[in-house]
């Protein structure tokens, strides 16, 4: 009996932890005949619930195109993006769901994929800032693993797309520097094993859907060394990202 | 009754004739600009709009989490594994994600057999890797444990590609994996993953593909 009470009041506590840090959640008014509440957020999921016209769904929160909701009975399930987008607030202006990003005006991509550098299998990992819709700064490590030596390259530099309106595919260009560490596996070791370059790109890019997109690259590394030389070096790349 | 609607149509048809007299003169929409002008307001409200903030919805597309269990080193034993991911649902079908998992190698069957030989060092026995991957809900569904409950559960496919480092030296590895994903609440899942790591090396004398496969169990939490 003791050990219930005080599981009771440990829950107790737990809830009013939880509904002291939880926000004001939102409300919207189905206008729909009805809206549709499934048991999981995927498309295969049953319908296990209905919420009538006029009454008010509770937005929990969103998983990919699906939003948690809670009816006005406690009941809660997952509702379609589209049909939540039909709902209104209790003002009568449109529920705030959020459009996808435009893709041609889109301010953030993150990306990750495979290429070739000097030879050697390389994975890359980007992040992509846009000052406006044609200029980006993007940031980019990746790693090339070869047999002779393995490479750490880092870059940072601004891409060009020529004609950012067209979707599914659209040329670019970009310029940029960085900085490469090697790391040698088989003799004989690098003069230098870290050097400072430089690079040119051309590129595409492409939509695929939603805040889905793909890209691929070339690019010609100009690496110095204190040789009074400079290494030539080639690249190319293949890559899925998000943007937001 | 019709002495009124007379009264009100013939109003009407003055103000019209009144109208027509003004015609050139200025346009109609000034001399009602006037009139509203010279209209006292009876009451002045002065209560200032109070601004209704919307509540913004939470997205939860990120999952993080850990997992443990056993790797099989091509010709180096099975051995205990555990590891971090954290992956971003792009949408109810396709994901990424990427791991950090580490392992200690056993012996080889030759080291077994001839203790003096020493085909890695013992640092070298630590197997580290990384991967970033592209997931596929293949098959979601419910799983059902007795008659009153019901768990959403995917099964996925990951391939990607990393690197693994063994015998102190980095390399290119490639992976292909099968998982279910058990939703325990909307927000906390248990994974069930079998991977494979794929590299080549020549630790063993000759150059060759390894397999490397791990079945793991794994907990994540939605944010």
């Amino acid at each position: 009996m003791r050990r219930l009470l005080a599981y009771a009041l440990l829950l107790q506590a737990l809830m009013v932890t939880l509904s002291f840090g939880a926000e004001h959640p939102l409300e919207l008014i189905v206008t729909a005949p009805f809206l549709e509440m499934h048991s999981g957020p995927g498309r295969g999921y049953p319908v296990v619930y209905v919420i009538g016209r006029d009454e008010t769904v509770t937005v929990l929160y969103s998983r990919t195109d699906w939003y948690k909701v809670r009816a006005p009975r406690g009941e809660e399930g997952w509702a379609r993006r589209a049909d939540l987008a039909a709902t209104v607030l209790p003002s009568g202006a449109p529920a705030p769901i959020p459009p996808y990003p435009d893709f041609t005006a889109h301010r953030f991509e993150v990306g990750a994929g495979y290429g070739v550098y000097n030879h050697e299998n390389l994975v890359t990992a980007y992040g992509d800032f846009g000052l406006t819709n044609s200029i980006d700064i993007e940031g980019v490590i990746e790693q090339a693993l070869g047999t002779l030596d393995n490479r750490v390259i880092a870059t940072i530099g601004l891409r060009h797309t020529f004609i950012p309106e067209w979707k599914w595919v659209s040329p670019t260009a970009g310029i940029g520097t960085g900085y490469q560490h090697i790391v040698d596996k088989e003799p004989p070791a690098p003069r230098q094993s870290d050097n400072q370059l430089a690079y040119v790109s051309l590129g595409v890019r492409g939509f695929i859907t939603r805040r889905f997109m793909w890209r691929a690259d070339w690019r010609h590394y100009v690496v110095f060394n204190n040789l009074n030389t400079y290494e030539d070096l080639e690249e190319w790349k293949f890559g899925l990202a998000v943007f937001f | 009754m019709e002495i009124r609607l007379s009264s009100i149509l013939l109003a009407a048809a003055l103000l019209s004739g009144c109208s027509w007299f003004h015609r050139g003169e200025k346009p109609q929409n000034q001399v009602v600009a006037e009139d509203t002008d010279t209209d006292p307001s009876i009451i002045e409200p002065q209560v200032t709009r109070r601004e209704v903030k919307t509540p913004k919805i939470k997205a939860k597309d990120f999952e993080i989490g850990a997992y443990f269990g056993a790797l099989s080193i091509q010709d180096f034993g099975v051995n205990p594994v555990y590891g971090v991911r954290l992956a971003y649902h792009v949408s109810e079908d396709v994901f990424f994600e990427g791991f950090l998992g580490t392992s200690k190698a056993g012996t080889t069957s030759l080291e077994d057999e001839f203790p003096d030989i020493t085909v890695v060092s013992n640092a070298g026995r630590r197997f580290t890797y990384y991967d970033l991957d592209l997931g596929y809900n293949v098959l979601p569904g419910e799983v059902f444990i007795g008659r009153g409950r019901a768990f959403n559960s995917q099964l996925y496919v990951t391939v990607g590609m990393g690197d693994v480092k063994f015998a102190e030296t980095d390399q290119f590895a490639l992976n292909v994996g099968l998982g279910e994903r058990l939703l325990i609440t909307d927000w906390l899942a248990l994974h069930l993953d079998v991977r494979d790591h794929i590299f080549e090396t020549s630790l063993t004398g000759r150059t060759k593909n390894v397999d490397n496969i791990e079945a793991t169990l794994g907990l994540t939490t939605f944010f």
